[in-house]
């Protein structure tokens, strides 16, 4: 029942509400308006560490779904607590198709539930042009020895600008230190092809193809041929290397007429024309885990797949080959990558950085951790504990070189390593990269067009930087 | 603050007293407060999460703002929208999504209606077949692509392993360009043909059995009976259950993730998979919006048109 003295007073509350909603709207606006920052650029850490907190204190990682990040966690949960016992470590991970998305996302709302955004080597560029991670160049002077590591590995997990291969910039900044390193591993049956491994590439595809047709049921090769992550596009980068190829010329910016000159085509003839044949029926979206899944069941006579990766063919419960780690390594040998025209190996592996957007009692326990990590004796207790360390002692560590068959391939490998490129547009190139490779790989394009289509889409991406509208297509 | 008000009173038969409130705050509590306050939560909510995330797209659509650089959005009026208009990499995606969404409705009005038609024959078990026939429906679409991606696998899948048996060779169903394709299509119709079949085992039911007497009587045949009747009486709701689906299938997106990542090369790719590489691989929020707004906008116009033929039909 109604009142009729509050008839003229029923507009009030709707107007209310509609100033109410306007203000919200009003408010939202300018709240999400307000996230922007203008010439964004990496804010500097510190030189020295400062005061850690004595309160309870969880340090967070992000990283990707594999046995490194569960080693991680426990290592530095067993190791660094005896320092700080205070601290407890928390290595988060994603599935590795959404690894830079479940970054960059964060970083994008200017806020992160991880203090230690391990990247890819190549996502530092777009970290750091967005102002993601701290420039820690005064931190390292400071609190590294810079000596100890192989000067292309302290830079490819740091330095942006990116490094000349195989070089470091002593004047260039440093947004990061290296966590674990990695590369390809030739993974091969010895019982099949003998224990000597193929020293070239030509070799190594003639040994394959006769193991095939020796054997059947079992392929020649197996490797990356997925469309998602990088796998695609590191196979094809890897063959470019060895074949002499470049991906691009960093001075000019230049992809076009240097990916798809004639050594990029023969790279690209040889996977397509020569390596595809010898992989299993069905192998084009194969990533690390169906190469391995392929070599443990014995259907593969050559793999190549990532070291980091590779400690559960090992794993009698995950192999056919069998039942003690004896018997399986009588079987599988582990060399470094044949060479041909050159004898580059693909770069893998991560570095930490130090999230922006952390906390400062957070970001100050996350340099301590990375100055704690890089101690000689920390890194070869980190060998022994299953990781990949980066300083050279440790590399040459009993610790490290006996702690599996293939650490000896990675140690060989790190004056061989070439990376891809490290700049802000990395995710668009590696995409157009993994896309068409994967597209000739599957006979959805012919090789030659592949190249040339991944050599024009990408210059055009590098050419558009900057450009207004339309951008990403 | 005032007296609680009884609710019963003392004499039965007397009609509630018209009495005013007692002055307080329950004078305030007219019927279009409580209209506003039932309806607040609901509606605030809705701005929030549907109105401005829609209105801040739009604006976002005008400027070249990228969500990660940082800086201030600058317009580039309808810079963005032209881009995304001519581009070649566009059409190509829309015509995947064409393909997709044309074969995969079809494909399930065809069979929902089929298995609704035989089902609503029937008269004992119907209950239960219709329940077993909606499990897929209930099941997530990662999970769906996660299993079928096994059973897919080219090397170790059950579906090669029977083709197998039967002497037909392996099949790439995920990695060729020709059978891509269809693999997702036939996922997809696996998962929401009940849909279809729910909705038109809805119509069939409503439909009155009378007129099958009358036809009966007439001793009109089966297949007259379908096209006079069935057909006709039905034909609105199933048409709707096809809007539905059409909307659904065109903003597919969690299938072509799982089961081939656009691949082989970008030949699975449908315009919401190259959104999310606008948006999240080059974080070109600027464009991506606009994608996103003339996505909204395609869909906006064909249901009209739809919903304008259903209204025909309707009043024919």
């Amino acid at each position: 029942m109604r009142y009729p003295k509050r008839i003229g007073r029923l507009s009030v509350p709707g107007r209310k509400v509609q100033l109410a909603t306007a203000a919200m709207l009003v408010a939202t606006t300018v709240a999400a308006c307000g996230g922007g920052q203008d010439g964004a650029s990496a804010p500097k850490a510190p030189a020295t560490i400062p005061e850690l907190t004595k309160d309870p204190l969880t340090l967070s990682f992000i990283w990707f779904e594999w046995p490194p990040a569960q080693a991680l966690e426990a290592f530095a949960n067993a190791e660094y607590t005896k320092e700080r016992p205070n601290v407890t470590i928390k290595v988060n991970t994603v599935p590795n198709a959404n690894w830079h998305d479940a970054i960059f996302t964060q970083f994008a709302a200017h806020k992160t539930d991880f203090d230690i955004p391990i990247l890819d080597s190549q996502h530092i560029g777009e970290a750091v042009t967005n102002g993601n991670i701290l420039d820690i160049t005064d931190f390292v002077k400071q609190n590294i020895d810079v000596n100890a590591y192989n000067p292309y590995l302290l830079a490819a997990y740091g330095q942006f600008p990116q490094a000349e291969t195989g070089k470091r910039d002593e004047n260039a900044s440093l947004y990061g230190l290296p966590l674990l390193g990695d590369t390809w591993t030739m993974i091969y049956r010895k019982d099949l092809i003998g224990d000597k491994p193929p020293q070239t590439w030509d070799e190594m595809i003639a040994a394959a193809a006769k193991c095939q047709a020796d054997n059947p049921g079992v392929s020649g090769l197996a490797f990356h041929q997925a469309n998602g992550s990088d796998a695609a596009a590191v196979t094809y980068n890897t063959v470019n290397g060895v074949y002499g190829g470049n991906l691009w010329d960093p001075k000019s910016r230049k992809i076009e007429g240097v990916l798809n000159d004639a050594a990029g085509q023969e790279a690209m003839d040889v996977l397509v024309n020569k390596m595809k044949p010898l992989t299993a029926t069905g192998s084009g979206n194969w990533f690390i885990d169906e190469v391995n899944a392929a070599v443990a069941q014995g259907k593969a006579c050559i793999a190549f797949n990532w070291i980091a990766a590779s400690g559960g063919l090992l794993d009698p419960k995950q192999s056919t080959l069998g039942t003690t780690r004896e018997e399986i390594l009588g079987k599988l040998g582990f060399a470094t990558l044949p060479s041909q025209k050159t004898n580059l190996v693909p770069l893998g592996g991560m570095g930490m950085h130090v999230s922006a957007y952390s906390s400062e009692a957070n970001q100050a326990e996350a340099l301590n951790f990375m100055k704690w990590f890089q101690q000689a004796d920390i890194q070869k207790k980190w060998a022994a504990a299953g990781g990949v360390p980066s300083r050279t002692d440790a590399l040459e560590s009993p610790e490290f070189l006996n702690a599996g068959p293939f650490n000896k391939v990675y140690a060989d490998s790190v004056p061989r390593m070439r990376d891809m490129w490290n700049v802000p547009e990395y995710a668009r190139l590696v995409d157009i990269e993994n896309t068409n490779v994967n597209a000739a790989l599957n006979g959805a394009k012919t090789p030659k067009d592949a190249l040339n289509d991944i050599a024009k889409e990408q210059q055009a991406v590098l050419d558009s930087s900057g450009s207004k509208g339309g951008g990403g297509l | 603050m005032s007296d609680p008000v009884p609710l019963t009173t003392d004499h039965p038969g007397q009609v509630a007293s018209a009495t005013p409130p007692e002055p307080g705050w329950s004078r305030r509590l007219s019927d279009r407060w409580l209209t506003v306050a039932f309806i607040s939560p609901a509606l605030l909510l809705l701005l929030a999460m549907s109105v401005f995330p829609l209105l801040w797209a739009l604006y976002l659509s005008f400027t070249d703002y990228s969500a990660t650089r940082g800086g201030s959005a600058h317009f580039v009026w309808f810079e963005n929208y032209t881009a995304i208009l001519t581009s070649a990499q566009v059409h190509l995606r829309a015509f995947t999504t064409l393909i997709y969404v044309v074969g995969a409705v079809t494909l399930q009005t065809v069979l929902g209606f089929t298995i609704a038609y035989l089902i609503s024959r029937r008269t004992h078990g119907r209950g239960l077949l219709t329940t077993l026939f909606l499990v897929p429906m209930m099941l997530s679409p990662v999970v769906v692509g996660l299993f079928w991606r096994f059973m897919l696998d080219a090397q170790f899948g059950v579906i090669n392993s029977m083709l197998g048996s039967i002497g037909l060779g392996q099949v790439e169903w995920l990695t060729r360009q020709q059978t891509a394709l269809i693999s997702l299509i036939v996922v997809d119709t696996w998962q929401w043909t009940p849909f279809i079949m729910l909705i038109a085992l809805a119509g069939l039911t409503a439909v009155p059995k009378y007129l099958y007497e009358a036809a009966s009587i007439d001793r009109a045949s089966e297949w007259f009976r379908f096209r006079t009747i069935t057909l006709p009486l039905v034909w609105p709701l199933l048409l709707i259950a096809v809007l539905f689906r059409a909307i659904e299938a065109f903003r597919l997106f969690e299938l072509v993730y799982i089961l081939t990542s656009g691949g082989p090369g970008v030949s699975t790719e449908t315009l919401s998979f190259h959104v999310y590489k606008v948006a999240f691989l080059g974080f070109n929020t600027g464009t991506a919006s606009a994608y996103g707004i003339l996505m909204v906008l395609i869909v906006i116009v064909l249901t009209q048109l739809y919903l304008r033929y259903l209204n025909k039909l309707k009043e024919d």
